[in-house]
């Protein structure tokens, strides 16, 4: 058989896409009920390190059952937009899971405020895809602990309550360091903080004067 | 002169290492050995996609087309990649979360390519094989003896373990895990192995 004709070429070529297509399909298939144990537990694990819970030790169902005794989970609707909200039920912290574009895919988190909205109390990240080395290091404990007590200036500008960078005023309350080299994902983040603050508080206003 | 297996694995981990010899996959040399943990894992996924990427493509060398061979052995080799991923990603999420993108860059890793290309569209399968697995091996054995003093100097642990006497002799050395710290450590084993091969060329 001529190896050169385009039939040959396409011939070849589907069957090994539709081969290598297959594998790979089955691997996933193989390893999803794996896939969903893994993304449930560092999900679990995410809000047990916002919230700062005491977890005796490391295993899935020790952190499921840390977060049924101190966590109440409910959800938060607004017009469009649904809030995955977690009460502490021991203090009165509630924390949201927050999500919006970063510089390169969406990054989402759980922000976890004072009952009463003003102070920032801890920021974990659930999923970011931010460039490794630069703006993936949002995660790390030095950025993510500026955040800890945080004041949030509710009469500032709405895109300026929590400011992530640079700052006219050298000692504002309501500022974080941004990240060298990730100038980018720093924007994208302090623009999604202020987004869903700014959303976040609409629901929770219009979900106390609906229960008056 | 055929390759042997004995020259093929002794090629492949020495004498044409693909990190100190041809400076081939350096972004995740780079990248992933300020862990250990990390860098096994990455070579467990190099030495699987090198090894069964050799193997496939020796195997279908008399029927894959010479003008879309790249398109296939890409297509082949990206395959592998995507299990791998999905394997690390199912056994050990955390690792996942970090070394994930370089493990979606083994697919552009030039050792792998170029080892499909020189090597196994050309040998039979078995030697093929052998020298997808000896290459990934070559390259994991200059990651291993990188990780194992970044780790050390920079974290002051091993596999995470914290290492005996930490406080008598541990210094935070940040710039070992830090990306400068993988430059220097690259290049000094680069330098101490080639001086070797140098000076063993020299008294033969």
């Amino acid at each position: 058989m001529n190896k050169s004709s385009p039939a040959y070429i396409l011939t070849f070529t589907l069957i090994i896409c539709a081969v290598f297509g297959t594998a790979v399909s089955l691997v996933h298939h193989g390893t999803r009920g794996m896939l969903e144990k893994n993304k449930k537990l560092h999900r679990n694990r995410v809000i047990a390190r916002a919230f700062e819970l005491d977890v005796p030790g490391e295993s899935a169902a020790a952190y499921a059952r840390a977060l049924e005794n101190a966590i109440q989970r409910d959800t938060l609707v607004h017009k469009e937009r649904a809030f995955r909200t977690f009460t502490h039920t021991g203090q009165n912290h509630i924390g949201f899971v927050f999500s919006g574009m970063g510089f390169w895919d969406a990054i989402t988190g759980i922000l976890v405020l004072t009952g009463d909205l003003e102070r920032v109390v801890n920021i974990q990240f659930l999923e970011q895809k931010e460039t490794p080395g630069l703006g993936a290091r949002i995660e790390e404990p030095w950025f993510t602990r500026q955040f800890k007590g945080l004041r949030i200036d509710w009469d500032a500008l709405p895109a300026e309550r929590i400011i992530v960078g640079p700052s006219p005023d050298p000692d504002a309350q309501n500022r974080v360091d941004a990240i060298t080299g990730a100038t980018q994902t720093s924007i994208a983040l302090m623009r999604i903080l202020n987004e869903e603050l700014d959303t976040f508080r609409k629901a929770r206003t219009a979900s106390a004067s609906e229960r008056l | 002169m055929a390759d042997t297996p004995r020259t093929v694995t002794a090629k492949a981990l020495w004498a044409e290492n693909p990190i100190f010899r041809q400076v081939l996959g350096i972004c995740s040399t780079l990248a992933v050995t300020n862990l250990l943990a990390n860098t096994l894992f990455m070579c467990f996924g190099v030495i699987f996609v090198t090894s069964l990427s050799n193997l496939t493509i020796s195997l279908l060398r008399e029927y894959i087309p010479k003008r879309v061979r790249m398109i296939v052995q890409v297509l082949i080799i990206a395959s592998y990649v995507m299990m791998v991923d999905i394997i690390i990603k199912a056994l050990n999420p955390d690792i996942h979360r970090f070394i994930g993108p370089y493990v979606g860059l083994i697919i552009t890793n030039c050792i792998i390519m170029g080892r499909a290309e020189a090597f196994a569209s050309q040998n039979k399968p078995w030697i093929s094989l052998l020298d997808g697995f000896a290459s990934g091996l070559g390259y994991s054995f200059i990651l291993i003896a990188i990780a194992l003093v970044r780790e050390p100097l920079g974290f002051g642990t091993l596999l995470g373990y914290t290492l005996p006497a930490k406080d008598l002799w541990w210094h935070q050395w940040t710039i070992m895990v830090m990306p400068p710290g993988a430059f220097f450590m690259l290049a000094i084993v680069t330098w101490a192995c080639r001086g070797l091969q140098v000076s063993k060329e020299k008294t033969t």
